[in-house]
């Protein structure tokens, strides 16, 4: 995306106003508001991996929620055996999700497009199952329970816990916004430009001497690491981590955010993880067939509103 | 047909759930085998009409999309009408008992599945092969306007493959109902598998896919008896497997 | 670079697109390949590029065997390649077009941060100007009349700055101005650049080619000097009609 200067001034404006309106939510919001920011938080984090293999990369995984998973499943395992510290929690979330993605990675991509999407959603259903069944790990559809929140091992001077009202939504504020500018970063790179014509058009990237494939699974394992980020947030948001993190329609309702957000712009998939989230939560709290009109609402965007919401703000 | 349906295990699990209401109603199950995969095939030729027709050139993202809000669309009508439980119906009368075959006992029923499957398998291989029903589709979905010249009504025939694979669904979900439990989840873990079929037999081919669910099905049988907590996992090894070995599945074509 | 294809046979089922045909061409040579449609010409590019597998036979590019590297591989021995068909990056402006194929000449895919690119920068417009496309720098690619896109097509191979190129069809559907360009162009390259054209135009290939390779049926009928194969009598039959 190529602005002007007048147009990535509003766009920078726009930027910091949202991250400080963000910020004042545990001031004013009731507590049962900034916990639905916090997953949607969470979840922007996660869409925006997704976002860097969708927009960037051009690959459309349905499979993504396993790495969110792993990441969760892995923070939870170390959590529960007494290891602290925020850094290394979410660091082992990354490592985990990045080393899961490697072996589906070299495999998926060796294809692309739908055939794609449909591995990936196959592998990602492959981990819930394991999830699912290796109980003596993962203790089955019971999940694991009682995560404890770590603390900011290095920090202590500030004598702040995560417990606190609004805190742990603070440092999921932070974490989100190092991830968009990393990936903005990534993004803007020779090697995010370079993943830019492998989207383009692969053979000719191929003809000019790049190797593709090691690219798109560079790009893979690294989306991959920043869903095991969010995923490690999410254990330790919720105090638990079950299969459900792994179930196909997080993958899906991933997708969906990216695409009703405006793929390929990392801050459309935060708005549309944050519509997502609030439509899901939203409606699940007063209505009880909250999915039918989920589902139906995803219908009526995808036949009404293809470019998604930056590609409105963008016409207008 | 170059679509991605995610809906189609929606389907499945619907036929499933209309044999289990016309049992409920009417005790019959041979009726529920003719009424599902009809119901269903009106179903599907609706939802092209309406939707999926629209989307076709927008790519297979849009596809994936429209189709994922209508799994969540059907399995939450679903469940408002049938409850979150487990449900479940009755062979059908004659059916229920044991066969004893080359010295092993079989159920009978698994034995009427296995006869459908075979008996589906042979008319949809006859149909491709000497209907050309594959090249109309592979030249429509290559070349649309060629497909034109040659006289070929693509919309039609579009909406008539959808409705019959929606129909055939629909029918697999009937025999299953059975068999399997009944319950709103069952979208999912038959999809997974039939995609896993397909990725293993090789898109775009009929022989294919029946290879596929063979291996698989082998696989799953296998996988079972040796560590039941994994069975899944033995599945998947497999696809890596062919992955592995013929990127494009034992029988696809090459791209 | 020199490069050389030893007994190449491609089959497509039933067909054999190129049947035994043998190529070589030395450094700094400007080969030409001709023949009627279907010869398979664009195939023996594909093979020496690395994008088919040939059934039977050998491919070897600056003296070495290259037969099982994949074409990126290829690339960087430095080889370039055009298409029949205009294979370009329709999104993005024929400027990033160009530095994508500069960024690949300088390997520099794998930096993770963005930086000054005033190096990149300043090459990116020194090629658009030598390739006479500078006005069209920020124009999205997929948005050029059929003449722009395969005179990009072009620059973009030669922005890699390859010592073997492969051309498949460069002036097809050109103006007659826009040809001598192109023309000029290919000439003009460094004479230790190795150049295989795939042509139609006639003119265009007895003024650029040292020597001439004709293909029918996947079959190499003749190969030699623009003027033997012009007095070649099988040739003037499938191909030249009398020229
Ligand atoms: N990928 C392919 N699959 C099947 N047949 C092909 C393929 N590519 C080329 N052919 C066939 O091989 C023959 C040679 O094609 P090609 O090399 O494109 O010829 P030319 O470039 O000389 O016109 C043609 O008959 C063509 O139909
Ligand atoms: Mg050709």
């Amino acid at each position: 995306m190529t602005l002007g200067r007048a147009a990535s001034a509003r766009y920078a404006a726009f930027l910091g106003t949202l991250a400080i309106g963000l910020a004042t939510i545990p001031l004013w919001a009731p507590r049962f508001w900034i916990y639905i920011a916090t997953q949607a938080l969470i979840f922007a984090i996660f869409a925006m991996s997704l976002d860097l293999l969708l927009g960037y990369a051009g690959l459309p995984s349905l499979g993504h929620a396993a790495f969110f998973g792993v990441g969760a499943y892995a923070c939870a395992l170390l959590a529960l055996r007494q290891v602290d510290g925020l850094f290394p929690l979410l660091l082992v979330g990354a490592v985990a999700a990045a080393i899961v993605a490697v072996p589906i990675g070299a495999l998926s991509l060796r294809t692309t497009g739908i055939y794609f999407l449909m591995l990936t959603l196959a592998f990602g259903q492959m981990l819930w199952g394991l999830a699912v069944n290796w109980v003596s790990l993962t203790r089955g559809t019971d999940g694991l329970i009682g995560i404890p929140r770590p603390t900011l091992v290095g920090l202590d001077a500030f004598e702040i816990s995560l417990y606190e009202r609004g805190a742990f939504f603070i440092l999921c504020l932070i974490v989100a916004i190092v991830t968009f500018a990393l990936l903005q970063m990534l993004a803007r790179s020779p090697f995010g430009k370079t993943l830019e014509g492998i989207r383009e058009n692969e053979r000719r990237m191929r003809a000019l001497g790049f190797p593709t494939v090691r690219y798109r699974f560079a790009a893979f394992v690294t989306a991959a690491a920043v869903a095991g980020i969010a995923g490690a947030l999410a254990a330790m948001s919720n105090g638990y981590a079950t299969p459900d993190l792994l179930y196909w329609t997080v993958s899906g309702l991933a997708l969906v955010a990216v695409v009703v957000g405006g793929a390929r712009s990392l801050i459309g998939p935060v708005l549309g993880a944050f519509v997502v989230l609030f439509a899901q939560l939203g409606l699940s709290t007063y209505l009880e067939r909250w999915e039918l009109i989920l589902g139906a609402i995803f219908i009526a965007f995808v036949l009404f509103v293809p470019g998604g919401l930056v590609g409105l703000v963008r016409r207008a | 047909m170059d679509v991605l349906n995610l809906a189609h295990g929606s389907f499945y699990m619907v036929g499933a759930y209309i044999a289990y209401s016309v049992v409920v109603a009417t005790n019959s199950f041979w009726l529920a085998l003719l009424v599902a995969p009809v119901l269903l095939a009106l179903l599907g030729a609706a939802l092209e009409v309406v939707f999926f027709r629209r989307l076709y050139r927008h790519g297979h993202l849009a596809q994936v999309l429209l189709t994922f809000g209508f799994t969540l669309v059907f399995v939450d009508l679903i469940r408002s009408q049938f409850g979150p439980t487990t449900r479940s119906i009755a062979p059908p009368p004659g059916l229920g008992g044991a066969v004893e075959l080359f010295g092993a006992t079989f159920s009978a029923y698994s034995l009427f599945i296995l006869g459908v499957a075979i008996g589906v398998g042979a008319l949809l291989l006859l149909g491709w092969r000497f209907l050309r029903v594959g090249a109309v589709l592979r030249a429509g979905v290559e070349d649309k306007e060629m497909a034109g010249l040659l006289g070929i009504n693509l919309p039609t025939v579009f909406t008539l493959t959808f409705a019959f694979g929606a129909g055939l669904a629909g029918l697999a979900g009937v025999v299953a109902a059975p068999e399997f439990a009944i319950y709103p989840g069952m979208d999912a873990s038959v999809l997974i598998l039939a995609l896993v079929v397909v990725v293993v037999g090789g898109l775009g081919s009929i022989e294919g896919a029946i290879v596929g669910s063979a291996l698989i099905g082998l696989g799953y049988v296998i996988g079972t008896s040796l560590f039941p907590q994994f069975a899944i996992g033995l599945i998947f090894a497999v696809m890596a497997a062919v992955l592995i070995v013929r990127p494009s599945g034992l029988l696809g074509r090459r791209s | 670079m020199d490069l050389s294809a030893v007994g190449l046979t491609v089959r497509f089922g039933a067909l054999a697109a190129l049947n035994r045909v043998d190529l070589e061409v030395a450094a700094g040579e400007r080969r030409a390949v001709i023949g009627p449609n279907g010869a398979g010409k664009t195939t023996l590019l594909n093979v020496i590029a690395g994008e088919h597998r040939p059934t039977e036979g050998s491919v070897r590019l600056g003296g070495r065997d290259a037969t099982p590297l994949p074409p990126w591989r290829r690339a960087r021995l430095g080889l370039g390649r055009t298409f029949q068909r205009s294979t370009l990056f329709s999104q993005l402006t024929v400027a990033d077009n160009i530095a994508l194929a500069v960024r690949a000449r300088n390997r520099s895919g794998w930096r993770f941060w963005p930086g000054s690119e005033d190096g990149l920068n300043q090459e990116v417009s020194r090629r658009l100007e030598a390739g006479g496309i500078e006005h069209l720098a920020r124009r999205p690619a997929g948005r050029l009349g059929h003449g722009e896109r395969r005179i990009l097509e072009v620059e973009l191979a030669l922005a890699a700055s390859p010592s073997a190129l492969l051309l498949d069809e460069p002036m097809a559907g050109l103006s007659g101005d826009e040809r001598q360009k192109t023309l000029e162009r290919l000439r003009s390259l460094p004479k230790e650049v190795t150049v295989v054209i795939v042509e139609h135009d006639i003119d265009a290939v007895f003024a650029l080619a040292e020597r001439i390779t004709v293909l029918d049926h996947g079959v190499k009928i003749a190969d030699g000097t623009p003027t033997e194969v012009r007095a070649n009598a099988r040739v003037q039959e499938v191909y030249l009609g009398g020229l």
